[in-house]
């Protein structure tokens, strides 16, 4: 931590409110909340691109991320799971690089030359796009294997940041276990959406193999993790900004049953399990909760039907929330005075009773600027003592 | 029943197959490729429209039928361009530099096509340049401008730019749009129209050239 001038008084805010509003550790703060009980103030999780993590750890003076965690008062740590230990993934003379499940994968820069360029991973290829039939899918010889990962560090690499934080076991954004983005993954996106209404056997093999994999994988998990981890985090975006991207009915024929598979097994381990979403997803949360999911992460305020107040008054006895600060808008473009508003607005209509966790709906994108992200922090810490 | 009417259940049903039986049942009666058109294919199009933004239909849903109106469409076109008759419109389309998530655009470019526009799909992750070019080189009515991340919107911006640059703004209508667009950040930038969805895309070009 850089002790100049410049650096106390920007950090003086922050640190001033910490010590008046905070009796408990992050984890029990954390684990508080995931009981639907109050803890001292409502905990807080971050996201954020590497580009904001470093203008905001140069802000603050700040000499890494987990400092900068640290100073925030972030009381969540993540866990990214086992070490691959499986062949290289190929690389092709196009520069694509093929993933897990042997999709090509390339990296796209945007924002070329401004402020706010930045870089992600993204498909290039899918490799059963063009495939017609089960048979040809089921000759796919790339399917990811559980035996390809070193499992034994997992205890290990939780313990580092017990018994302060809760840990939680994020996985990788585009490993993570889930059911459907892996499905588009491998098969594209469009196509994807063209089986869910014409093809189920397609559907139905592929999820097949997606769930007996994240099973065994997760099973190996938890069980290295020997109690270590806090929560665990699965993630599939079944929501759009202006509606859900699928119905009900096809969510329920073809991926209730692995979803309520995955948070057994969580559960048989005693972990709390929390799922991201993107958009809204408001007309799936009863069905979410019926196959006992504890915390519902990422409450896209600008997507339609996710307002925190309306979600809370539902849905809030029988589920924690994680998210509700708004990217798209607030963030990048608001002022101070709307980003104090909207958590202001978010912590008043959820803190009641514990399960509220918050957090912006997504990684804090690059062309958000440090005042803004300043202004967040802030008001977290202003807003959310009980 | 009348089979235009028909046609127009098809597209809401999604059922490609009768779509395209029932426009080539109704070319065969000597309909014109005009009414199939625009009392058919655009008349089924609206009605989906709505149930999506109902929250009755979802992206598969609103997918088949897109699938279903360019396919009737298909059977159209070679009869539109022998006649005197032009398209309703050119749009040039594509996802702004550094986004490469297409299936919003897809939809639309099927619908544009299914509802008679010509089509120029230039793909995923265009810069602005290219758009520019392509927007002077075929003279298009409309630029169409889709994104899904937060900071790739900012690209639309330069787009526009370009577009002011070489005196071609007022030349071409400008609609955006993707998860993180709003009207708001529509005027923002100077665009002169947001769809949040694809079919009110398709209804919005159709207003602009209808007029």
């Amino acid at each position: 931590m850089q002790e100049d001038k410049i650096f106390q008084e920007r950090r003086a805010r922050i640190n001033e409110l910490r010590a008046k509003n905070e009796k408990m550790s992050c984890r029990q703060r954390a684990m508080t909340a995931v009981k639907h009980q109050e803890p001292d103030r409502i905990p807080i999780d971050n996201w954020m691109v590497p580009e904001i993590q470093k203008k905001t750890m140069e802000y603050f003076g700040c000499e890494n991320y987990e400092e900068l965690l640290k100073f925030l008062g972030i009381d969540f740590r993540n866990n990214y799971g086992p070490s691959y230990v499986g062949q290289t993934f190929k690389k092709h003379p196009d520069g694509t690089v093929e993933d897990l499940w042997g999709v090509k994968r390339k990296i796209v820069t945007y924002g070329k030359g401004t402020d706010h360029e930045g870089t992600y991973s993204e498909v290039a290829e899918s490799p059963l796009e063009q495939m017609a039939t089960v048979e040809e899918i089921e000759r796919y010889d790339r399917w990811a294997s559980p035996a390809w990962w070193d499992y034994s560090a997992v205890k290990k690499d939780c313990l580092v940041y017990h018994p302060d934080y809760a840990v939680i076991n994020v996985g990788d954004r585009l490993d993570r276990t889930a059911q459907l983005k892996p499905m588009m993954y491998l098969r594209g996106v469009q196509q994807t959406f063209v089986d869910l209404a014409l093809n189920p056997k397609i559907v139905e093999a592929i999820r097949d193999h997606i769930i007996n994999y994240f099973v065994e994988y997760n099973h190996h998990v938890f069980k290295s993790a020997n109690g270590e981890i806090d929560i665990f985090m699965m993630g599939d975006d079944i929501g759009g900004q202006t509606g859900p991207l699928l119905s009900l009915d096809m969510w329920r024929r073809y991926f209730k049953k692995g979803f309520k598979t995955y948070i057994d097994i969580a559960h048989q381990y005693g972990i709390p399990v929390m799922y991201h979403t993107c958009g809204d997803v408001k007309h799936f949360i009863p069905d979410l909760i019926e196959c006992g999911l504890d915390i519902l992460q990422s409450l896209q305020p600008r997507a339609t039907n996710m307002d925190i107040k309306k979600l809370k008054k539902e849905f809030g006895k029988h589920i924690t929330f994680q998210g509700g600060m708004d990217i798209q808008h607030v963030l990048p473009l608001g002022k101070s005075e709307d980003i104090r508003e909207m958590v202001r607005y978010a912590m008043e209509s959820a803190k009641v009773g514990g399960g509220y966790i918050i957090c912006t709906a997504h990684n804090i994108q690059v062309d958000t600027p440090i005042e803004n992200v300043v202004a967040l922090f802030e008001a977290y810490h202003e807003f959310g003592a009980y | 029943m009348d089979i235009l009417k028909s046609i127009e259940d098809a597209v809401v049903q999604r059922n490609i197959q009768d779509v395209k039986t029932l426009t080539q049942t109704a070319l065969d009666n000597n309909i014109t490729p005009t009414d199939i058109l625009n009392k058919g294919l655009i008349r089924g199009l609206e009605i989906i429209g709505d149930l999506f933004e109902r929250q009755e239909i979802f992206v598969p849903e609103l997918l088949l039928s897109a699938m279903a109106m360019k396919e009737g469409l298909s059977l159209l076109k070679p009869i539109l361009e022998k006649s005197d008759i032009p398209p309703i419109g050119k749009v040039v389309i594509g996802t702004v530099e550094g986004d490469v998530h297409d299936i919003g655009k897809n939809i639309v470019s099927m619908m544009l096509t299914g509802a008679g526009f010509h089509v120029i799909d230039l793909g995923i992750d265009v810069s602005a340049q290219k758009f520019r070019e392509v927007v002077e080189k075929e003279k298009a009515d409309i630029l169409a401008l889709s994104c899904l991340y937060t900071p790739t919107r900012l690209a639309m911006k330069d787009v526009i730019s370009a577009l002011q640059e070489d005196n071609l703004r007022n030349n071409v209508k400008v609609l955006i749009g993707g998860a993180p667009i709003d009207q708001k950040f529509a005027d923002m930038i100077g665009a002169d129209g947001y769809a949040s969805d694809a079919p009110s895309g398709v209804k919005k070009s159709l207003g602009w050239l209808r007029k």
